[in-house]
């Protein structure tokens, strides 16, 4: 099984959520985070030297699947959550060795 | 060393909690407010083929790293007492960690937990 985990901006979080649902993937956990990438959360060029963190309002989902949806996944989330500014955000793979689900102590692929 | 990453519901969090303390196997326990929603799509109400908008519903993620022989008695213990029986009880991951280290003094490993 593997976990993407994916920094979005918050207004993708439903086109996100509605091209996941169309894939039939709808397990997800949402959380309200901060960040910022290689632009320092500038999103205007500032003068070279000048250094002004930014923690700009993000969305994270952590969705957990099958090995085998992964590519799928990512290019849907990648075409949903795009607008080619900067701040798009970025998504991880991350290998997941176990689950269980907490009602009926089902594990691994039929936990999910 | 493993990760387990619990998503529980938010009234299960201190029996949880105390429950890890008395276990004194956790060294520590990060504890996240989340939204989520699994194959109900967020509804408590069973699917009866209708389809329904994605509700996400209010979780707690608690995040936890052990030493991989004490998981399989961490996961019990959450998992027991995070049960209600009804949909929306949650999930837990198991993931692997490749390294940990404690900022205050630099240990790695196993001395980090």
């Amino acid at each position: 099984m593997k976990m993407i985990s994916c920094i979005i901006r918050p207004d993708k979080l439903e086109a996100v959520a509605s091209a996941l649902d169309t894939l039939k993937i709808i397990g997800m956990t949402l959380t309200d985070v901060r960040g910022f990438g290689r632009q320092k959360g500038q999103t205007e060029r500032t003068p070279e030297g000048e250094s002004n963190l930014r923690f700009l309002s993000k969305v994270k989902l952590d969705i957990v699947m099958q090995d085998g949806d992964v590519d799928k996944v990512l290019a849907a989330i990648g075409e949903a959550a795009r607008t080619g500014a900067v701040g798009d955000g970025k998504a991880f793979v991350i290998d997941v060795e176990g689950a269980m689900r907490i009602r009926t102590g089902e594990k691994g692929a039929n936990a999910l | 060393m493993k990760w387990l990453l619990c998503i529980i519901r938010p009234e299960r969090l201190d029996v949880v909690r105390d429950a890890l303390n008395k276990l004194n196997v956790v060294g520590g326990v990060t504890v996240t407010p989340v939204k989520g929603c699994g194959h109900q799509r967020g509804s408590s109400t069973p699917y009866r083929g209708v389809q329904s908008r994605l509700r996400f519903v209010e979780k707690i993620r608690i995040d936890i790293v052990v030493p991989q022989e004490d998981v399989s008695r961490v996961m019990t213990l959450i998992s027991q007492l995070a049960y209600t029986g009804n949909l929306g009880d949650g999930k837990i991951f198991t993931i692997d960690v490749k390294e940990a280290m404690r900022i205050r003094t630099g240990e790695l490993g196993a001395a980090a937990l």
